[in-house]
């Protein structure tokens, strides 16, 4: 089902030599457009952008998920102004922490697209899910439970709180597949009617985080991070331990891909699920297994991205699901592999881009790569070129 | 027999009295794997020609590059003495030269009179601004309905005509698609695989409405696995193996050919080459 | 009584009206043609700003809606351009991102001064030009059991001009879905392999539609401009996926079901709002969490759609709004 829709029918696939000749006109075309808007709105300057930024946090619309004012990175932003450090290694070492980070969540992106061929808009929620029941799990101020009117504190260490909430997160992703997508797929809903399944599932979602933890910016831990200088750079020691569980993860997932029975049984299915099915690999196991993985990588990502930004509020996940895709897409979709390398592009884009355009303006900067990507190279880095077109 | 056939020699890439279509040295190839890689190859006019091959031959292919659907690597193919290089399908449509496909395309949720409809050439009301303007399309609009229905007739889908196409039968769509081609009056059908899922209560009328084409003499070039099929109704035949013509001949002798026996009861003959093996 | 009344009064708002024209847009996308447009709130800000710049920097009513058109126009063509080659999903991606893009752009310190950055423009700067032309008299109307301004804001001159701009251009879907043109894409809804092999040059349609669609989400844009503010943020993604979920509800390739389904949207999202607020204990909703716990229904509702009854209240059951 996944395999028709990537390979697609081969008539329609024909490489064309054209698009790279729009996808210029087009970028030449827009960079223009925004030079020339830019000059006749004065430019205001890149480093002003955070403090007003947040002057005009209280100004978002209600009905907007994204009160989208406060920068994400803006502690990180902040602390490259310290003089005698190098800016641009800085923003360097940044950009290969988050692009670590988003990894995280992009690869279970991946692998859901892969195994299933499903975009999932939904992913995104999976993120802020993971941060903010890690601090349901560890805040000392008094919770509870949407629509019980209990209050009560649970307020365990931030570990255990962390474990229990990529738990709990991967929980949702066993039973997402077992009461929504297994059955989706039994129905052969088409994967276009799943696709929109799946953004109602993220307009829901991202609501009832809302609902539940409300609209502000919650912190996992009070303790603040001491920071190591490293000379070139410096970088947070919590930081480093993020890093640490981030690499691990991903050599985790790493090893199984490559290493395990299961493992392999799952690319088999991300290459071609009817064959897969037809040697005897038994599909919905797989995709459940990926379901949860995914959902679990994510909330590890979540987590490990709010203690890196010090707080995280219910639409973190929301304003990094299209960082994800660009990732993915650029990575080429479906390869796991080509997900992390996505991403480490992705974040060092962002976060070099604040060398030379504001800070507002960094993801706009992933977006844009994003779609130069889809305009040049469909298939991304890693994708095979016969299979889109 | 016709006798146009008379006199042309029986091997691959025979030249013919009055050829449609012409192909010189064809090359496709997807990777590192070559699907097609034709020399030369011509259809005669006003004839039904059948391609033929086992799995994975590159019948498919060839066809999709005949028809603009995909771009060999090189090579160079005319159609009524024009060059067909890098003309997009829609383009070679309108010179004539329509297809249909192996995996019927019926437009499900459009009926089945909308369907013909849209096979029309030329429709000014297809135009968005006289589009706005019933007044300037009505008309033709009235002529294209009462071919649709002629042909309609003919092809046994009167009953059906404002059914959605999705709810006809295998058989039924593979006709709606043929007369859905027919409503361009083209010079030449291209069909893939006519046969392929129809109930056999229809083979014997689908066969018959091939023949009346060719009689009013639109030429036929088809790619079908069915043999009976080919030896009914095909005045010449164009073996392929592996990307190659290895054969072309009358349908009575061309299956004796060493060459033919070879390709079909060789090793190759259950490998898949391209996509042509759904 | 007045759960009713409000939510009959937010069924003939010209926010709604508004929005059931954007979804007219979109149903030229979707409905008609297939094309998976994500981003069509990006339409509808791009119409928003060329309509309240122009406006701003003095520019007659005529040019400013003209202005917004044109703009929309080049974004729906420099979108189209590359993508429409490309397989549905990638236009998703491609369509979510540019029109994020320009939300991003819009409201950037870079761009302030033109487009007021993140608190956008205010209405007084741009709505004067309309408001000036309301023949209604200059005070609060009561028109059976609602009052509304005659002509400043969400007005009653508003809700007339919305209205009739939604009617003029449900006229034109319908003009336009049963002619050869809405045929064609029809057609390339269904296949686009079988419209080439009819000689036709599918890539052209899919762009005028493409065109077409996104220009009426932009007049959409600035009838909502013109009832609200020019704000970056009220026009994310959760607008587009509402004008899915509307359009959805109503009805995808139906004449009405764009109308109805955004007067049935805001009329029960009101309505659930109202009924929610009055029974529920605040203990166990508080009235800051009715927003957030309405918008989970309007997801939920997206999700049971598209699964049990994608054809909408409208839309006919054989002729769906999604390929088998």
């Amino acid at each position: 089902m996944a395999q028709s829709n990537l390979g697609g029918d081969p008539l329609t696939n024909r490489v064309d030599r054209r698009v790279i000749h729009r996808a210029l006109v087009v970028l030449v075309v827009a960079a223009a457009a925004f030079f020339l808007l830019t000059a006749m709105g004065s430019p205001a300057l890149a480093d002003t952008a955070i403090a007003s930024s947040h002057a005009s946090a209280a100004a978002g619309d209600a009905s907007a998920t994204a009160t989208q004012t406060i920068s994400i990175h803006a502690e990180a932003a902040d602390a490259t102004t310290a003089p005698g450090d190098n800016r641009v290694i800085q923003q360097l070492v940044n950009g290969l922490v988050f692009g670590l980070l988003l990894a995280l969540a992009s690869v279970g992106l991946s692998l859901i697209y892969g195994t299933t061929g499903l975009s999932n808009f939904a992913h995104g929620e999976q993120v802020s899910l993971g941060a903010l029941l890690c601090f349901f799990f560890t805040t000392q101020q008094p919770v509870s439970l949407p629509l019980i009117p209990v209050e009560f504190t649970i307020g365990w260490p931030l570990v255990p709180s962390a474990i229990a909430a990529v738990a709990v997160a991967a929980g949702t992703g066993w039973l997402q597949d077992r009461f929504l997508w297994s059955p989706l797929r039994r129905r052969r809903v088409s994967i276009v009617q799943q696709m929109i399944v799946s953004i109602g599932l993220s307009l829901a979602l991202v609501n009832f985080i809302q609902w539940w933890f409300g609209a502000e910016r919650q912190r996992l831990t009070t303790s603040i991070d001491t920071r190591l200088d490293l000379g070139m750079f410096s970088i947070g020691q919590s930081t480093l331990w993020s890093l640490l569980i981030s690499l691990l993860c991903l050599g985790g997932v790493a090893f199984f891909l490559m290493r395990t029975r299961t493992g392999r049984a799952t690319r088999a299915v991300s290459d071609n699920p009817s064959l897969a099915s037809a040697s005897g690999i038994r599909v919905d196991k797989v995709v459940r297994l990926v379901w949860v993985l995914a959902t679990g990588l994510a909330a590890v990502g979540g987590i490990l991205l709010a203690l890196y930004d010090n707080a995280a509020a219910f639409d973190v996940g929301a304003r990094l699901l299209l960082l994800m895709f660009a990732a993915v897409t650029l990575g080429g979709l479906g390869h796991p592999f080509g997900a992390l390398v996505g991403s480490l592009v992705i974040g060092v884009a962002v976060e070099m881009s604040t060398l030379w355009v504001g800070t507002d303006l960094k993801y706009a900067v992933a977006l844009g790569i994003l779609i130069l990507v889809l305009l040049v190279r469909p298939q991304g880095i890693l994708g095979r070129a016969e299979r889109v077109g | 027999m016709t006798d146009m056939f008379e006199g042309v020699p029986q091997e691959p890439g025979a030249p013919k009295p009055d050829p449609i279509v012409t192909a010189d040295k064809v090359h496709r190839h997807f990777g590192g794997l070559t699907a097609v890689d034709v020399a030369h190859f011509e259809v005669q006019r006003h004839a039904i020609t059948a391609l033929i091959g086992p799995n994975g031959a590159g019948k498919s292919t060839f066809f999709n590059l005949l028809t603009g659907f995909d771009e060999p690597q090189t090579g160079e193919w005319m159609f009524n003495g024009h060059s067909l290089v890098g003309t997009s399908p829609a383009k070679i449509a309108r010179a004539g030269k329509v297809r249909t496909f192996q995996l019927t395309k019926a437009l499900n949720r459009m009926t089945v009179i909308e369907n013909m409809r849209l096979g029309a050439a030329q429709q000014s009301g297809e135009n968005f601004f006289r589009a706005l303007v019933p007044g300037t399309w009505k008309a033709q609009e009235t002529e294209i309905t009462d071919k649709a229905e002629v042909l309609l007739k003919r092809f046994k889908l009167w009953e059906k005509r404002d059914d959605y196409a999705g709810s006809l039968s295998g058989g039924q769509r593979k006709l709606l698609e043929m007369a859905r081609a027919l409503m361009s009056d083209p010079e030449m059908i291209m069909l893939d695989e006519p046969m392929a899922g129809v109930n056999p209560a229809l083979t014997e009328s689908l066969l018959d409405h091939i023949v009346e084409l060719k009689d009013e003499g639109k030429t036929i070039l088809f790619v079908e696995h069915d043999m009976h099929m080919v030896r009914r109704i095909s005045d010449w035949v164009v073996v392929m193996a592996e990307g190659k013509i290895i054969a072309e001949g009358p349908p009575q002798t061309v299956m004796s050919n060493p060459a033919v026996q070879d390709a079909y009861l060789g090793a190759h003959h259950d490998t898949d080459l391209s996509e042509d093996a759904s | 009584m007045d759960i009713l009344l409000d939510s009959i009064n937010e069924m003939i708002a010209p926010a709604t009206a508004a929005f059931a024209l954007a979804a007219i847009g979109l149903n030229f996308h979707f409905g008609l043609t297939g094309l998976l447009n994500m981003g069509h709130a990006g339409f509808m800000l791009l119409g928003m700003y060329g309509y309240a710049i122009s406006t701003s920097r003095g520019a007659p009513i005529w040019l400013a809606l003209i202005i917004a058109i044109v703009v929309a126009a080049l974004f729906g063509l420099l979108l189209g351009w590359p993508t429409l080659k490309l397989r549905g999903d990638y236009l998703a991606i491609a369509t979510i991102s540019a029109a994020e893009l320009i939300r991003y752009l819009g409201r950037s310190n870079s761009l302030q001064s033109l487009t007021g950055g993140s608190t956008g423009i205010r209405g007084n700067d741009f709505k004067f030009t309309f408001e000036e032309l309301s023949p209604l008299p200059d005070e609060n109307i009561t028109f059976l059991f609602w009052t509304r301004h005659g002509s400043l804001s969400s007005s009653w001159w508003l809700v007339i001009v919305s209205w009739a701009a939604v009617a003029l251009f449900a006229l034109l879907y319908w003009q336009l879905a049963r002619s050869p043109w809405g045929r064609v894409l029809k057609g390339i809804r269904e296949d686009e392999d079988a419209v080439r092999a009819l000689g036709k040059n599918v890539y052209s349609y899919k762009m005028q539609a493409l065109v077409l669609g996104g220009v009426i989400g932009a007049l959409g844009g600035v009838l909502w401009a013109l009832g609200n503010s020019v704000q970056p943020d009220s026009m994310g993604r959760p607008t587009t996926f509402w004008i899915w979920t509307l359009l959805l509800l109503g009805g995808a390739a139906t004449v009405f079901g764009p109308i109805i389904g955004s007067m049935v949207f805001w009329m029960a999202l009101v309505a659930v709002k109202g009924i929610a607020g009055a029974l529920i204990p605040t203990s166990v909703l508080s009235p800051v969490e009715i927003e957030p716990f309405s918008l989970v229904l309007v997801g939920i509702t997206l999700m049971c759609l598209v699964v049990f009854r994608p054809q909408g209240i409208l839309g006919n059951k054989r002729e769906l709004a999604f390929n088998d």
